[in-house]
């Protein structure tokens, strides 16, 4: 409400422009100076020539070519650009948390829908979410036998169980009041899972799948490193292994922002979606 | 009309976590017809919502059932909707999906066509339709409320079920929806009930207002039927005569439902100087014949008796009195002759609850006013009325009286009928506390009353009537008021009811000399007593008695008797002389057992006691035959023939009386409660 105000006022008042940037500003430049400061220490930490790390700027210097300026080449095999390797990553996301989305709703709405189910299912599933992803590599192997359907498993594994505990607290809190609407109207089947269920549960889901994507890009990192292929994360343990230390400090930038990324396109999609 | 909604004494219980149980609501009994709007009033937790869902079927009674139409409601349907007080719309929807979910739904038989007209249509019924494309979170409080009615009227239930619908709007808002409501319902004949807690919304919307009382084990405290004609119109109802009276009745029950919550926590019985109870509260009516209670409290003589801590409460009604003795709000209380029998025999379907009097208060006081109109048109007598009565056949000649079991009630109706005119058909006889007869007669509701001083000389003093007997032309020396305790509680406290009997008996005695009577007569004029100017309550009490006619100013010395010529025993034989009556008219059954009956009722041991304490005369009056106005002569050694001999009267029930079970096991719960 403010904002709009504010941006109301803004158009309006044209000659008032250097406020606002004056404003914004306060947004954007103590981030800058903490990272300014950040990388100042570090390049004074670092800048001996027997130290262990490299640099900031001789991180700089040494991923410039080719690994920053081009992000697509593609030299066959694993030797691919980091834009490439990232989307090898996010293609395993993709289809290992859709799949926890999709079987993770339905699971919480059952679950959530039938109290002889909650009490029997629930201890089992606050079991298993403590289980760390990793840990899922092995079995998953085993069963799979092939390293990139294990991978995707270990996705859809990590990030299910945030996706079924909210779609279950959802379903138990819809309100008294949406209920009772629907037992007097004596809404039932599809109707009362299209037109009231469901919606009055979106806020709760929106909240398990984000969560859930966090939790599958924090776990693909992890798995590639042990499967291998094409991925950022094998990319990190190449790079461990060639002792290249600044194309694994540049990889793990590109991971935080693309973890970033991912949170906050489903906060988008969730803001679209979520009834106010 | 048939009975359409049928609560059949519902009773809910909730378990508690300790392993207990809440009783929320105790047998509720409720008959809703086709078309009525009944209102629930209670205050917050009363169980009015409860019950609203236990009708709805959203809530299971737990005792009891509601039946609809004769079957029996099992689970929530959309002939019975309901509009929440949260509205309860679905935000994700527009107001438009909203109502069209419902009538999509209930509707599904109906061409698709025909269910986009319903919903357009009860759109623009709301006035929604600037609106019908937005979402709930987009719309005023106001607004919102507006398309839950819609929402809920579009398919045409049976029965429309309101929690407090209004409860969060504000004034204007609230009036303006209140409006559209009651147009709405009336254009459709939709029978509702609903819960508030807002007197003015109930009085304005209800047919009827039911009120609970606080829980737990809320029950049906009362009931006020609502007579104003439709269709209403808010300021017209507002200026209706019996609007205040009714909306007094409505908030005095409130309050005293608030002060029982109070007193349950606060209040126990203070023992001192040898009584079991000096804090009491009496219950009294404005009415000049209240003069030994004030007496009594402005005097000290209730101190004088060790009873320190006395509270006068005045009441807006005899039926409020009623209600605060047996719901022991009240310790005593001044009493119609008749209240302590017929409230230990049972009337109105209320249970019988043993009530005794072991005190006459007054005798005499009471007047027939009859309208200035009748007057005019040359009524003087009882015969010239009939003769107005018979002239007119087309109007109704409606009277006023303050309770049936009040000797106003029954000396107007032996006065009527000694003059031929049988007072159920030939005229109607209605209700009215005391304080509420003038305004009445002036907005020409009724067209006289018998009532006590000093509301008779008002309407002489106000030129609205004149009073065409005095009950001195009547009956002299007959019961008036009594002191009225519940037999349990004069059972619980004897030494107390003693001690307020020979307070009560030294200040009829100071009533009674009229060297006193200018003093009384300022201490009654108080506000808080009976509040009238002394212009028109000198007349009787202390200055001839004016009738409004040509008749001098007459001075009656005997008016207001409160204590020679024994007014102070309560004998028996007059009370059997009640009891026909009571039976005579249909307001009780004549007990078959009235020797029991009368032993219980009037305790003469009692005042006896007092009596001799006092050095007064323990003397109660012979046990002779009493003869009225009219020549008739009433044996009470055989009352039944004395009633067979009557000629205008209604058909006699004589049966046993029995009080004691049912009555002493409400007592015991009362207690156990208390």
């Amino acid at each position: 409400m403010t904002t709009q105000l504010e941006r109301r006022y803004k158009a309006k008042n044209k000659n008032n422009i250097g406020k606002v940037i004056q404003k914004q500003s306060k947004k954007i430049v103590p981030p800058l100076i903490a990272i300014a400061l950040f990388l100042l220490i570090w390049q004074i930490l670092c800048s001996s020539p027997d130290s262990n790390l490299p640099s900031p700027i001789k991180t700089f210097q040494d991923t410039w070519d080719p690994l920053i300026i081009d992000p697509f080449f593609d030299n066959g095999g694993t030797d691919k650009g980091l834009a490439l390797q990232i989307l090898a990553s996010l293609g395993r996301v993709a289809i290992g948390f859709s799949l926890a989305a999709i079987v993770g709703i339905a699971v919480g709405i059952v679950v959530g829908s039938n109290n002889f189910i909650y009490n029997a299912v629930d201890p089992i599933f606050q079991v298993l979410r403590t289980v760390p992803p990793l840990a899922w590599l092995p079995i998953s192997l085993a069963a799979l036998r092939d390293a990139n359907p294990s991978a995707i498993f270990v996705i859809f594994i990590t990030s299910i169980w945030p996706i079924i505990i909210n779609t279950t607290v959802g379903v138990q809190q819809i309100p008294q009041d949406y209920r009772n609407v629907a037992k007097v109207l004596r809404l039932r089947g599809a109707k009362y899972f299209f037109k009231i269920l469901f919606p009055a549960s979106v806020p709760y889901i929106f909240t398990g799948l984000r969560i859930g994507i966090g939790l599958s890009w924090l776990a693909i990192v992890a798995a590639e490193m042990l499967v291998g292929g094409v991925g950022i994360g094998f990319f990190i343990w190449d790079a461990w292994n060639s002792s290249s230390l600044s194309e694994i400090i540049l990889a793990l930038v590109y991971v935080g922002i693309v973890g970033l990324l991912l949170d906050r396109l489903v906060a988008f999609i969730a803001s679209k979606v979520v009834p106010e | 009309m048939s009975v359409f909604v049928e609560v059949d004494h519902v009773g809910r219980t909730f378990p508690m976590p300790d392993g207990d149980r809440y009783i929320a609501l105790k047998n509720i009994e409720l008959k809703i017809k086709k078309g009525e709007f009944v209102t629930l009033i209670g205050h917050s937790g009363c169980g009015k919502s409860t019950l609203l869902n236990i009708i709805a079927g959203l809530d299971k009674a737990t005792q009891g059932g509601v039946l609809l139409e004769g079957r029996q409601v099992t689970q929530p349907g959309p002939e019975r909707m309901v509009v929440f007080q949260n509205y309860s719309l679905l935000p994700w929807l527009t107001v438009r999906e909203n109502i069209a979910l419902a009538v999509d739904e209930v509707m599904s038989d109906r061409p698709k066509g025909e269910r986009r007209g319903v919903v357009e249509h009860h759109i623009d019924m709301v006035k929604l339709r600037h609106a019908a494309d937005k979402r709930p979170g987009e719309l005023s409080g106001g607004m919102k409320q507006r398309v839950a009615i819609a929402r809920a009227l579009s398919i045409r239930p049976k029965l429309l079920l309101l929690d407090e619908p209004f409860g969060a709007l504000d004034a204007l808002t609230r009036s303006g929806l209140q409006d559209q409501l009651m147009q709405i319902c009336e254009e459709n004949k939709t029978t509702c009930v609903m819960v508030t807690h807002d007197v003015d919304e109930a009085l304005l919307l209800s047919d009827r207002v039911v009120m609970l009382t606080n829980g737990p084990e809320s029950y049906i405290g009362q009931v006020l039927n609502i007579p104003f004609a439709r269709p209403r119109h808010r300021l017209e109802v507002v200026k209706h005569p019996n609007y205040y009276s009714l909306r007094g009745e409505a908030v005095n029950f409130l309050n005293q439902q608030k002060r029982g919550k109070q007193r349950k926590v606060k209040q126990t019985a203070i023992a001192r100087h040898g009584l079991e109870k000096v804090n009491l509260e009496i219950g009294f009516i404005p009415l000049t014949d209240c003069a030994p209670l004030v007496v009594a409290k402005e005097k000290g003589l209730f101190k004088k008796y060790g009873l320190d801590e006395v509270t006068l409460s005045r009441e807006p009604s005899w039926k409020a009195i009623v209600e605060g003795v047996a719901s022991r709000r009240l310790d005593a209380a001044q009493m119609t002759a008749g209240m302590p029998l017929t409230m230990t025999i049972g009337i109105d379907g209320k249970p019988p609850l043993p009530t005794v009097t072991a005190l006459v208060l007054s005798r005499n006081g009471n007047a027939i006013t009859l309208s200035k109109h009748l007057y005019n048109e040359g009524v003087r007598t009882l015969a010239d009325f009939k003769a107005a009565i018979t002239s007119s056949p087309d109007k109704i000649h409606t009277l006023g009286m303050v309770h049936p079991s009040s000797m106003h009630n029954l000396l107007l109706r032996y006065w009527l009928a000694s003059g031929g005119i049988d007072p159920d058909l030939d005229v109607s006889l209605t209700v009215i506390p005391p304080p509420q007869m003038v305004a009445n007669l002036k907005a020409g509701n009724i067209d006289g009353y018998c009532v006590g001083e000093p509301w008779n000389s008002r309407a002489v003093y106000e030129d609205l009537g004149f009073v065409i007997a005095t009950d001195l032309d009547l009956w002299d020396g007959h019961v008036e008021k009594v002191l009225g305790v519940r037999e349990d509680w004069a059972n619980q406290n004897p030494q107390t009811h003693l001690a307020l009997v020979k307070a009560l008996m030294e200040a009829c005695e100071y009533c009674d000399d009229h060297r006193n009577r200018e003093e009384i007569l300022e201490l009654l004029c108080q506000p808080h007593y009976v509040g009238s100017a002394p212009e028109y309550t000198r007349p009787g009490f202390i200055d001839p008695y004016q009738r409004g006619t040509d008749a001098k100013p007459e001075l009656l010395l005997r008016y207001n008797q409160f204590h020679i010529e024994k007014t102070n025993c309560p004998y028996r034989v007059e009370g059997l002389w009640i009891l026909t009556q009571l039976a005579r008219w249909g307001i009780t059954p004549f007990p078959k057992n009235w020797i029991e009956v009368l032993d219980r009722v009037r305790r003469v041991d009692v005042f006896g006691e007092a009596a001799r304490d006092l050095g007064m005369m323990d003397i109660e009056p012979d046990r002779g035959s009493i003869r009225l106005f009219d020549g008739t002569v009433f044996n009470p050694d055989d009352p039944i023939s004395y009633l067979n001999s009557l000629k205008i009267k209604r058909d006699l029930r004589i049966q046993e009386i029995t009080i004691d079970l049912e009555a002493e096991a409400r007592g015991e719960r009362l207690e156990a409660r208390g």
